[in-house]
């Protein structure tokens, strides 16, 4: 008798083993396990489809765009309050759920890119493809966090101090600060590899390689090495694969613009790019002075002169009676850029200037945005035109074509360090703190040692 | 009151009498009654010494007992009152049974089992019913408040429904759930307070809808002697609660109501309009600004001289209280039954604010055989909890922050105004509410394989079904096009459990007695959703049920699946086993084991053993103690043991991927979870020491228990560096560690113990010392309460407030002045010199009680309290200082005006930037808003009238009790902000536990006064 007791107390035991352990394991709901899920080159391309989505939907999307704004001059800012307010007085704490929830998701795609990587002996026909999206990702990743999480480029001399944290695996492991100059290393390395991985076959929303030649040649401008700049966003433009959009409605459009080289592309129940940008832009639907973009006078007055298209394609000073307001986003849905054609020429022309390269391609180049810019030749530089002259007429161009895509702050920093001159219309230093983000608390939660950012303003 | 009287008698016979012989037989009748005032005693146990003959005494005191013809002594004893030897020298007995020290004959629910008082050797307190239904409660476990020492129990808020915070001991985790196991008849129920995450300013409260009138009994286990069955699930404590089951005899049924009024019992206090108005202009004048200052609203300054809007009086009104409950038991040879019903409508005095219950219960005990016995529990439960939005989410949290007097609730043209915060019009155009089905079932099988050895087969089911409906009318959604939009989303779950337990009881000889149990339980629970639905229309769905099961049928022609996949499932396999010992009637020894293995823990820590051993040592019953007169009762006990806490998420030790939409008409994955496959429970090393006393005549009687209780393994799902791109990462930190310490007391005394006048005193107190020991050298910031700034500090409670030390204003300037974290004093802000500087965690709490009666009036109140700890104001940033469109608490109006003013809070301004470093109005974390969390609290007040016998006979009732009976009718505290009692809304297990005590426009509690009358038949 005692033995049958015994068999039924012991009867998990008792029965197959295999049985009750599969009574112990409740997986959640819908959920795949790694094993299940990452088996092969589709699986690997739909986790990199997966960071994609969400850098669209989460950073793309008018986040970064709209922290790099708050942070810029061009913002007439006295409404915001809360996070917005914090960020524009450029006095950020490490709290602040907007900036704190960015820099996140900002590292998601570096998260995706090592995952990928991790696996990446579970790719067979793509796996060039795969490796090369991989290190693509993780370099967008850190290359973002350095654009608001660090001090530039040439804030010290040998660019020793302390940058972001660079995410080389897919462990889960606390935070260590890297210098930058380790940052950029890391970043053109991923770079490099991704260029020679990937193909050059052209789909708006995958990395490709003119890609990664376009991401090079931004890395190189704001490291102020115009040799190197020069040089890939030349490959990027003599590959004449991308042009100039005629019309400046079609850069934020659906399908129509010719000059994204990477970006996000809209597909009716698929993908809805640029959420945040009509959120915190846009200024014909749901516009309020305290959560949205309007430019200050000083600076609509320069990006509203006369015969220049931009100023009536992308701004109004009566569409919301006393404010200012960007038009450029003014639209339900359009196509991300990332990069474009537009800042390849600005570039080449800045970075030829700079290096004394072919003036002919040089002129061309910035010719090529005024004329478009004023509806024909009359604002072109003429032959004779000096260097100085091409690089501040290029500095101009870009704020003017960029507004609102998150460049202005780049600017004032990387113009700082190349020449020492503050240009903030907020007269503030390039190098001062505030410029900088504070990082989330969270960093410090999970490493006691973790140095933050410094804080104080710009004061 | 009887609890669980048949399967007690079971055991007790089965314990102590020897074999029955079926020689000749006599038959034997008698009546037992009270020693102290002569009333009869029914359910007392009558067995005859020396055989296995045994019953229980009617309601009347009569028994009646065949018993054999050698047979010299019967052996009486009930619930409370000492056991008797009666020598059988007459055919008709009349026993006067004296009250016992300390009721140590009393029954008490363990885990898997019961024991008789004087035997237990873990800590377990028992409150029983009456004091479960004295008070309106708006759920049932509310009203163990100030009833069981080192038992924290902090009711949500003044909401109906609302669920209440139930620290055992103090609080042993920082990542898991940190609230007691709740057991119900043999079952663990669902009892998570996220089921609906945080809806509306609440956590939605799934017990609420358990009828306390169905209950008996609660036990609840305080130590690893008590908790340790439950072995992974025991660190937090365990609740358990018996239902009321049917007693031998005739029919017998009992009626009771209560009717009553409801308000707040606490009011904070808002400046008027034109007050507001004034502390805007100051605002503006100080930041240098001339004029008027820009209103917001879209008003004028006429307008807003115009309105002054008491929106609290507006949204609040005196809430009507009726409860009804009707019961039967009776019980013959076969059966025993007890069925009852109840239907109460709490409203709370929040406009549109409602709890509805009905329950029905029908609890079975068959004796099919002697040896074979079944018995059958089932209950069903509607809850109807009529929703307002509160605290953040709008409603009374709008009249106490955005919702300014100077809003009107209509325009001129006698439209809704829509400036601004307009909690009326969201009252009036929006319908919330939540219905909760729930049904709770279990079939025990007992069989007695052997003399003295029983099988028993259980198993149980409880299902929940809740669902939200949600009605917005064409105004509020903007859309005349529309009649209204109906919105529900259901869920419902299903948990079960079945086990196996054998019984053993072994006496060799009349000194020692064993008792074995073993067992093996397996349970499952899981979470379905159904189909989000949402309709034009012009009422709810619950009102138009038509169209939602149009709505439905149209989803099923779609691929769109009706019901979502099972979530948030966990299961358990456990075994256990226990022995006892007790010799010579006062040593008791006991030892427990528990192996459980959880679909929560990862595949490197599949299984956890859980040991436990305690002794019981009845120093009373010792030679030496017998001059020792004046002590009746003596008692050590101690116990050691582990026990584990299992109350991490479900499913976390997983690396997952999601399928998500389409990205560029190609596949995606997600991930979603960092997997670890270490993951395991907390495990929490209990030490318990105790002693229990019964002095002079037992008139004092009283326990003082002192615990230690160290956790390890502590789980944590924060403090993961967001540069991973993951927010959060279950894993158990190594080295982390949780102590809690403490003494509890309680005491009674009976001072008069008259027969027609009896006035006694008790009370409890309780020391709780909690540090966090070790966090494996992580930063305060490793984990915090939400948006509440407590933290988790190395060598502090859990729950820190985590603050910045706010000296006082400058007389000269009007700014504020701050402490930096060495000491000295700055004029900037800096969050950098955050401090710990209080705890959520109070020092002592406790209860104090009196009872008074004199012939068949009753008078008894119950004082709740708690010393120590700290509140912190969440919302107070907004309202003092900064001037935005928050309204404001009159107590902050002692603010600097001109140099020389000495003032509590800093000159008004409108700009964060007048205050030197503070980079918005949201991170002004400081000690300007934590306050002294002590206060004291009449709980509860009661006056009562017991009709007498004779005058009810005449009127066919066998008992009958009017009373009066008033909830929170007094609160002493310091905190001006309203309520010091709070338990705010929490977004997940962290914020609970780190931040009870801060409240963020928390409802206060309510105060009611009801009348009542409890008839037997």
């Amino acid at each position: 008798m005692k033995k049958a007791i015994y068999i039924a107390l012991l009867g998990c035991a008792a029965l197959s083993a295999a049985s009750c352990n599969k009574f112990l394991e409740r997986k959640p709901a819908g959920a795949l396990t790694e094993d299940e899920a990452l088996k092969n080159d589709a699986d690997l391309q739909a986790l990199i489809n997966g960071a994609y989505t969400d850098y669209s939907n989460k950073v793309y999307s008018g986040k970064l765009q709209w922290v790099e704004d708050l942070l810029g001059d061009q913002a007439n800012g006295a409404l915001y309050t809360g996070d917005d307010g914090e960020i524009f007085k450029r006095k950020t704490s490490i709290f602040g759920d907007y900036k704190n929830g960015l820099y996140t998701d900002v590292y998601r795609p570096a998260y995706i890119g090592n995952k990928v990587l991790d696996n990446i002996t579970k790719a067979t026909a793509a796996k060039n493809e795969l490796e090369g999206q991989a290190y693509f990702l993780r370099a967008l990743s850190h290359f973002d966090a350095t654009r608001l999480w660090s001090q530039p480029w040439g804030f010290s001399t040998d660019n020793s101090h302390s940058s972001i944290v660079l995410r080389m695996k897919s462990t889960v492991t606390p935070g260590e600060r890297s210098t930058l100059k380790a940052v950029y290393e890391s970043i053109i390395a991923d770079l490099k590899k991704a260029e020679t991985l990937l193909g050059d076959q052209l789909t708006l929303g995958n990395a490709n390689k003119w890609a990664a030649k376009a991401f090079l040649a931004r890395v190189y401008f704001l490291q102020n090495d115009f040799a190197n700049a020069y040089a890939y966003a030349d490959q990027v433009i003599k590959s004449k694969k991308f042009q100039l959009d005629a019309s400046y409605a079609n850069r934020f459009s659906v399908g129509l613009s010719k000059e994204i080289i990477f970006g996000f592309k809209f597909i009716d129940n698929n993908l809805y790019p640029g959420a945040e940008l009509r959120n915190r832009y846009r200024s014909d639907v749901g516009f309020s002075a305290q959560g949205r973009f309007h430019v200050t006078s000083i600076f609509y007055a320069a990006a509203t002169t006369a015969g220049d298209v931009r100023g009536t394609a992308w701004y109004s000073n009566t569409l919301q009676a006393g404010f200012n307001v960007l038009t450029k986003y003014n639209k339900n849905n359009f196509d991300v850029p990332v990069f474009g054609l537009t800042e390849m020429k600005l570039i080449r022309a800045e970075a030829g200037a700079e290096t004394n390269a072919d003036k002919a391609t040089v002129l061309a180049d910035i010719n090529d945005i005024l004329t478009r810019a004023y509806g024909g030749a009359s604002k072109n530089l003429p032959d004779a035109a000096v260097a100085a002259t091409i690089i501040s007429t290029a500095r101009r161009e870009r704020e003017l074509e960029l507004v609102g895509e998150g460049n202005r702050t780049l600017e004032i920093k990387r113009i700082g360090a190349r020449t020492g001159i503050n240009i903030d219309r907020r007269g503030a230093r390039w190098n001062c703190p505030g410029l900088v983000l504070q990082f989330p608390i969270s960093e410090q939660a999970a490493n006691a040692s973790f140095q933050m950012n410094q804080e104080g303003g710009c004061d | 009151m009887m609890p669980k009287r048949s399967l007690v008698g079971i055991l007790m016979l089965l314990m102590c009498v020897p074999i029955f012989s079926w020689a000749q037989s006599k038959t034997v009748t008698g009546k037992i009654t009270d020693a102290s005032n002569g009333t009869p005693v029914a359910g007392a146990s009558v067995t005859a010494k020396g055989s296995k003959a045994g019953t229980s005494s009617k309601a009347d005191g009569s028994f009646s007992l065949t018993v054999p013809a050698a047979t010299a002594t019967l052996t009486v004893s009930g619930v409370g009152f000492e056991s008797q030897q009666v020598p059988l020298a007459a055919d008709v007995i009349v026993v006067a049974l004296k009250a016992s020290a300390a009721n140590l004959n009393e029954v008490v629910v363990i885990g898997y089992g019961t024991q008789r008082r004087k035997d237990v050797t873990g800590a377990i307190t028992k409150v029983n019913a009456e004091k479960l239904t004295s008070i309106a409660a708006p759920s049932f476990e509310a009203a163990l408040q100030g009833k069981a020492p080192g038992v924290q129990v902090i009711q949500g808020s003044g909401l109906a429904g609302s669920g209440s915070v139930i620290r055992i001991r103090g609080i042993a985790s920082i990542s898991a759930g940190a609230d007691p196991l709740y057991v119900i008849d043999g079952i663990p129920v669902i009892a998570d307070a996220f089921l609906r995450s945080n809806s509306g300013g609440m956590n939605q409260n799934p017990l609420a809808s358990i009828n306390p009138n169905d209950i008996e009994s609660v036990e609840i286990l305080k130590d690893a002697a008590a908790a340790g069955i439950y072995g992974s699930r025991g660190s937090n404590g365990v609740i358990l609660i018996t239902t009321k089951r049917g007693k031998s005899g005739k029919p017998s049924y009992n009626y009771n109501n209560k009717i009553g009024i409801s308000t707040y019992a606490n009011k904070p206090d808002f400046v008027s309009g034109q007050e507001w108005l004034q502390l805007r202009q100051e605002a503006w004048e100080n930041d240098g600004n001339t004029g008027k200052a820009p209103l917001p609203g879209g008003l004028t300054w006429d307008q807003a001289k115009n309105n002054n809007t008491d929106w609290w009086d507006e949204l609040t009104r005196t809430g009507f209280i009726n409860e009804h409950s009707l019961s039967m038991t009776q019980g013959n040879k076969l059966v025993k039954s007890f069925i009852g019903a109840t239907y109460s409508d709490n409203q709370s005095y929040l406009k549109n604010n409602s709890y509805t219950r009905l329950g029905l219960r029908t609890n079975f005990d068959f004796t099919i055989t002697p040896k074979f016995k079944a018995n059958v529990s089932l209950a069903y439960n509607r809850g109807i909890n009529k929703r307002v939005p509160a605290a953040w989410a709008g409603g009374l949290g709008d009249a106490m922050s955005t919702a300014l007097p100077i809003y009107p609730i209509y325009n001129n043209d006698k439209t809704w105004f829509t400036g601004g915060s307009n909690p009326v019009r969201r009252l009036n155009e929006t319908l919330w509410r939540n219905t909760d089905h729930r049904l709770i079932g279990g079939l025990n099988l007992d069989y007695e394989v052997i003399k003295n050895l029983n099988l028993r087969v259980s198993g149980s089911y409880d299902y929940l079904s809740g669902i939200d409906d949600q009605w917005e009318s064409s105004n509020w959604i903007n859309d005349t096009q529309k009649p209204g939009i109906a919105k529900r989303s259901p869920y419902r779950g299903k948990n079960w459990v079945a086990s196996g337990t054998a019984n053993y009881n072994w006496s060799p000889n009349d000194d020692n007695r064993f008792t074995f149990l073993a067992g093996i339980e397996f349970q499952e629970k899981s979470f379905i959703n159904r189909v989000y639905v949402e309709k034009n229309s012009d009422k709810p769905f619950y009102k138009n049920k038509s169209l939602y099961e149009h709505a439905l049928d149209s989803i099923k022609n779609t691929t769109t699946p009706i019901n979502g996949p099972a979530y948030n499932a966990e299961t358990f396999a456990s075994v256990f086993g226990r022995v006892n010992y007790v010799y010579k009637e006062r040593y008791a020894l006991q030892a427990s084991v528990r192996r459980d293995g959880s679909s929560k823990f990862g595949p490197n820590k599949k299984y956890g053993v859980f040991p436990t051993i305690s002794a019981g040592w009845t120093i009373s019953q010792e030679e030496f103690m017998k001059d020792l007169t004046f002590i009746n009762f003596l008692k050590l006990r101690a116990s050691y043991g582990l026990t584990g806490n299992s109350n991490l998420l479900a499913g976390r030790y997983y690396y997952t991927y999601y399928a998500g939409s389409l990205y560029n008409n190609q596949s995606t994955w997600y991930p979603g979870n960092i997997g670890n496959p270490d993951l395991g429970w907390e495990e929490t090393t209990n030490t318990d020491l105790a002693i229990e006393f019964a002095v002079l005549n037992s008139r004092i009687t009283g326990e003082l228990a002192y615990y230690h209780k160290k956790t390890a393994d502590l789980l944590l799902n924060t403090a993961v560096s967001p540069s991973n791109s993951f927010g959060d990462f279950s894993r158990n930190v190594e080295g982390g560690k949780i102590l809690n310490q403490g003494i509890e007391l309680s005491l009674n005394a009976k001072l008069i113990n008259k027969k027609e006048l009896t006035f006694s005193i008790g009370g409890n107190i309780a020391k709780n010392y909690n540090e966090l020991i070790s966090l494996g050298g992580l930063s305060a910031d490793a984990a915090g309460g939400g948006s509440n700034d407590t933290r988790v500090v190395t060598g502090y409670p859990v729950g820190t407030n985590y603050l910045v030390r706010y000296y006082g204003v400058d007389p000269a300037d009007g700014l504020p002045i701050w402490y930096d974290k060495a000491g000295k004093l700055t004029k900037t802000f800096s969050l950098d010199n955050r401090m710990p500087v209080g705890s959520v965690v109070p020092d002592f709490i406790g209860g104090l009680n009196h009872n008074l009666s004199y012939k068949g009036f009753d008078f008894s109140s119950l004082w709740t309290f708690t010393i120590g700890g700290n509140i912190y104001d969440g919302s107070g940033k907004r309202q003092a200082g900064v001037i935005t469109d928050w309204t404001i608490r009159r107590d902050q109006l002692d603010r600097w005006r001109e140099p020389g003013d000495v003032a509590k809070f800093p000159r008004l301004t409108m700009n964060t930037g007048t205050y030197a470093g503070l980079s918005s109005e949201w991170q002004y974390n400081s000690t300007m808003f934590l306050y002294d969390a002590s206060y004291v609290r009449l709980r509860e007040l009661s006056l009562g009238y017991r009709f007498s016998a004779q005058s009810l006979s005449k009127l066919h009732l066998r008992g009958a009790r009017i009373f009066v009976t008033g909830m929170n009718l007094l609160t002493f505290t310091k905190y001006p902000g309203g309520d010091p009692e709070i338990a705010r809304d929490f977004e997940n297990a962290t914020d609970r536990n780190l931040s009870p005590n801060i409240t963020y426009l928390t409802p206060p509690q309510q105060k009611s006064w009801v009348v009542g009358i409890n008839v037997t038949f």
